[in-house]
């Protein structure tokens, strides 16, 4: 089993007691491999990974795209005059041939890709978005539907293959939307929101199956695990709480960070839950054993944006962006 | 509230309240308009069935149109003069408190033009304070009466009053005081003066000036003098309550005159609440504001430092305060912040203010913000945090 010799070098100095849960749950080394220093002025506030590229947003009016298949992180494009003010939420489909960013206006811009270059689409229903608050967004695996949860606690569909039209519009008990996740195969939608709800919705039926309990202080970020068994969510109570998405049950809290958790990312085989804190915190959890299996420090600036990058033959690694004005890039210790 | 004069709305002038040539001086004028209205009513004072009366020109213009002057190529409105007349005792309560009230507020700006002092409409308000309800109504009358007369209200010898207070370990020379004036050392109230009436200023033994945002928090550290007792040193305590007046920006940029000397240097701090309003005050006293752009270049201090309150700090608990200390930012805050960001060069991206722009960004991104109120329970309360933000950034 390499995740048994995967062992910490401490743990041999541990105590017999503490051995112990370090066997239950075997820690993962996580190696800094690079960062893009300094890659905007101001705060990092959204990553968006394809299967070759980073994306990310900030407190400036560019996006920067920079190359994960290089070893250097290069910065192979930069959008600049994105969004005036600034951009808090970018998302990609997985295969990476389109985008969605919405800048602190509420305005939100549509990209597609060809030839690793992006690009602007003006698909225009949802340029008008900006009128009714949209908040966070997010883009199902094909990029065909955006969704997006507003101010005011609405859940709305675009479908942007049909010039962007509305298709659903969700109301809830009004409480400010700080996020939302579509699940892969893009059956159902969750939103999380200031007063600590969580929905799931059914994007087939139009319903809402389960108001999720659990959490009471601001949810800042919900995520579908890679094959939608599993909703994961956290904020401000600094636990993330494990939903069966089938049952709407609250299945695990996985407790551990000391400060809010505003990022969630599933590994791509689901076998583990990436979270970043406010106070500079990352950390990787089974989902198997339940436990932390390796947490960074290395900065005590917030982090605003974690996700997983691609796995590059059996090694899997992930980013980290935030305060520092930096993006992380960190990659699995294989051998030994 | 009685302040719409519409029941003894008059649609034409029953006298012209003015006729003096245009070329008379503001104060000749003024002086003659109180001469001849004071008349009027003691002449109808004294005779068995007079009817004292004030008329006054309304500023709530009606606009009759909005138009492109041929002449000037401007945008201009046209305006209809309309007056209302109010008689003594009148039809009923209400005319008869307002001509009350306009004859208090008209009594008080002959008594200033008269002295040659000036007064503030807040003086005229307290001299009655249970006639006149609400500062408001003297406000309102004051501008009625400059209107009136065709003046501007510096002409009234009636000015804005004063607002902001400040205590502290210097000594100053006020205009027709005798003597240096060292009280303030003991009273928290000491209201900054006009700029041009403090002759002389010594701040030789101060090591900062902490400009605060709220009156509470002034009252209370004044109260318990935190500018002799702070491990800082010496200092001064400034609020402008709020959003500062010219009079307390020009106080504070005399003290930063005052201490650019070659062997010492004051520091200046701010306390301002973590929200949008907390981050444009600072900015008024550091850069200074929008309306008064042709005068902030002689109004600002450019030293400033901001002290806190960041919500930031409390997020990740370096102020124990707790979480609960944040409060959901309003629809107008969200606003607010963003036309800060996109008006203000201040707040800019490539702007001054990197810091101030990064935490009005995070307000957005968290919907939170933090009021002053917060520290007073934190870990020692306010003194310690004070003691140790000062000696830290310094």
């Amino acid at each position: 089993m390499s995740r048994v010799s995967a062992l910490a070098p401490a743990a041999g100095k541990l105590s017999a007691h503490m051995f112990c849960v370090r066997i239950v749950s075997p820690s993962k080394q996580y190696l800094s491999c690079g960062s893009a220093d300094n890659a905007h002025p101001t705060d990092i506030y959204g990553l968006a990974v394809t299967d070759k590229q980073i994306l990310s947003a900030s407190g400036s009016s560019s996006l920067k795209v920079h190359s994960t298949v290089d070893p250097d992180f290069p910065l192979v494009q930069s959008i600049d005059e994105a969004h005036k003010l600034g951009c808090h939420h970018v998302v990609t489909n997985s295969k990476g041939s389109r985008a969605a960013s919405i800048g602190f206006v509420g305005e939100i811009a549509i990209w597609s890709c060809h030839d690793d270059i992006w690009s602007k689409d003006s698909i225009a229903p949802v340029n008008q978005a900006g009128s009714v608050g949209i908040w966070a967004i997010a883009l199902s695996e094909d990029g065909q539907y955006l969704a997006g949860v507003s101010q005011d606690g609405h859940v709305k569909v675009w479908d942007l293959n049909a010039n962007g039209e509305q298709i659903r519009d969700y109301e809830t008990k009004g409480s400010f939307g700080t996020c939302i996740d579509l699940s892969a195969d893009g059956r159902f939608l969750a939103s999380g929101h200031e007063n600590g709800s969580v929905y799931i919705f059914s994007t087939e039926t139009g319903r809402m199956p389960f108001s999720l309990s659990g959490l009471v202080k601001p949810v800042r970020t919900v995520a579908f695990s890679p094959g939608g068994k599993f909703l994961a969510a956290a904020g401000d109570s600094k636990v993330i709480v494990l939903y069966d998405t089938s049952s709407g049950e609250q299945v695990a809290n996985l407790s551990g960070h000391a400060a809010w958790i505003m990022s969630l990312s599933w590994s791509n085989t689901g076998e583990y839950l990436l979270s970043g804190s406010f106070d500079g915190k990352v950390k990787v959890w089974s989902i198997d054993t339940r436990a932390c299996v390796a947490t960074h420090s290395e900065t005590e600036k917030s982090i605003w944006s974690v996700r997983w990058l691609p796995k590059v033959g059996r090694s899997e690694g992930f980013a980290t962006a935030g305060a520092s004005r930096s993006i992380a890039f960190y990659r699995e210790a294989t051998g030994g | 509230m009685p302040l719409t004069p519409d029941a003894s709305h008059a649609p034409s002038p029953p006298q012209p309240p003015s006729t003096l040539d245009e070329e008379s001086s503001p104060q000749t004028r003024v002086k003659e308009h109180i001469a001849s209205a004071l008349s009027t009513i003691l002449t109808e004072l004294s005779s068995p069935d007079g009817h004292p009366s004030l008329t006054i020109k309304l500023r709530s213009n009606k606009v009759s149109a909005r138009f492109i002057s041929p002449r000037t190529g401007a945008l201009e409105t046209q305006v209809s003069d309309t007056y209302t007349t109010y008689t003594w005792p009148g039809k009923d309560y209400y005319e008869a408190w307002k001509f009350t009230v306009a004859m208090r507020v008209l009594s008080g700006i002959a008594d200033a033009v008269d002295k040659g002092v000036v007064v503030s409409k807040r003086d005229i308000y307290y001299q009655d304070p249970a006639i006149f309800g609400s500062q408001r109504v003297v406000d309102r009358l004051v501008d009625d009466f400059a209107h009136t007369i065709g003046v501007d209200r510096v002409a009234l010898n009636v000015g804005a009053a004063a607002k902001g207070l400040v205590v502290g370990c210097f000594h100053w020379r006020i205009k027709d005081q005798a003597m240096a004036d060292d009280a303030h050392f003991l009273n928290a109230d000491t209201l900054i003066p006009s700029p041009q009436d403090i002759q002389e200023m010594n701040v030789s033994d101060v090591d900062w000036v902490l400009i605060l945002e709220k009156e509470a928090v002034y009252r209370r550290l004044a109260g318990m003098k935190y500018h002799v007792r702070s491990t800082a040193g010496l200092g001064i305590l400034v609020t402008g309550k709020g959003y500062p007046d010219l009079k307390t920006r020009a106080f504070i940029r005399r003290l930063y005159d005052a201490s650019r000397q070659p062997n010492k240097r004051l520091r200046f701090y701010a306390l301002v609440d973590g929200d949008p309003d907390g981050m444009a005050i600072m900015s008024t006293y550091k850069y200074g504001s929008l309306a008064y752009a042709h005068e902030n270049s002689t109004l600002n201090c450019s030293d400033i430092r901001w002290l806190g309150l960041r919500t930031s700090d409390i997020v990740t608990g370096v102020d124990r305060s707790g979480n609960d200390a944040l409060v959901s930012l309003t629809d107008r805050d969200r606003k607010k912040i963003l036309a800060m960001l996109s008006n203000n060069p201040v707040w800019a991206v490539d702007g001054p203010e990197q810091e101030g722009r990064a935490e009005l960004l995070q307000m957005l991104m968290l919907n939170v913000k933090a009021e002053m109120q917060i520290l007073y329970d934190g870990d020692g309360g306010l003194v310690q945090w004070l003691d140790r933000r000062m000696t830290h950034i310094s």
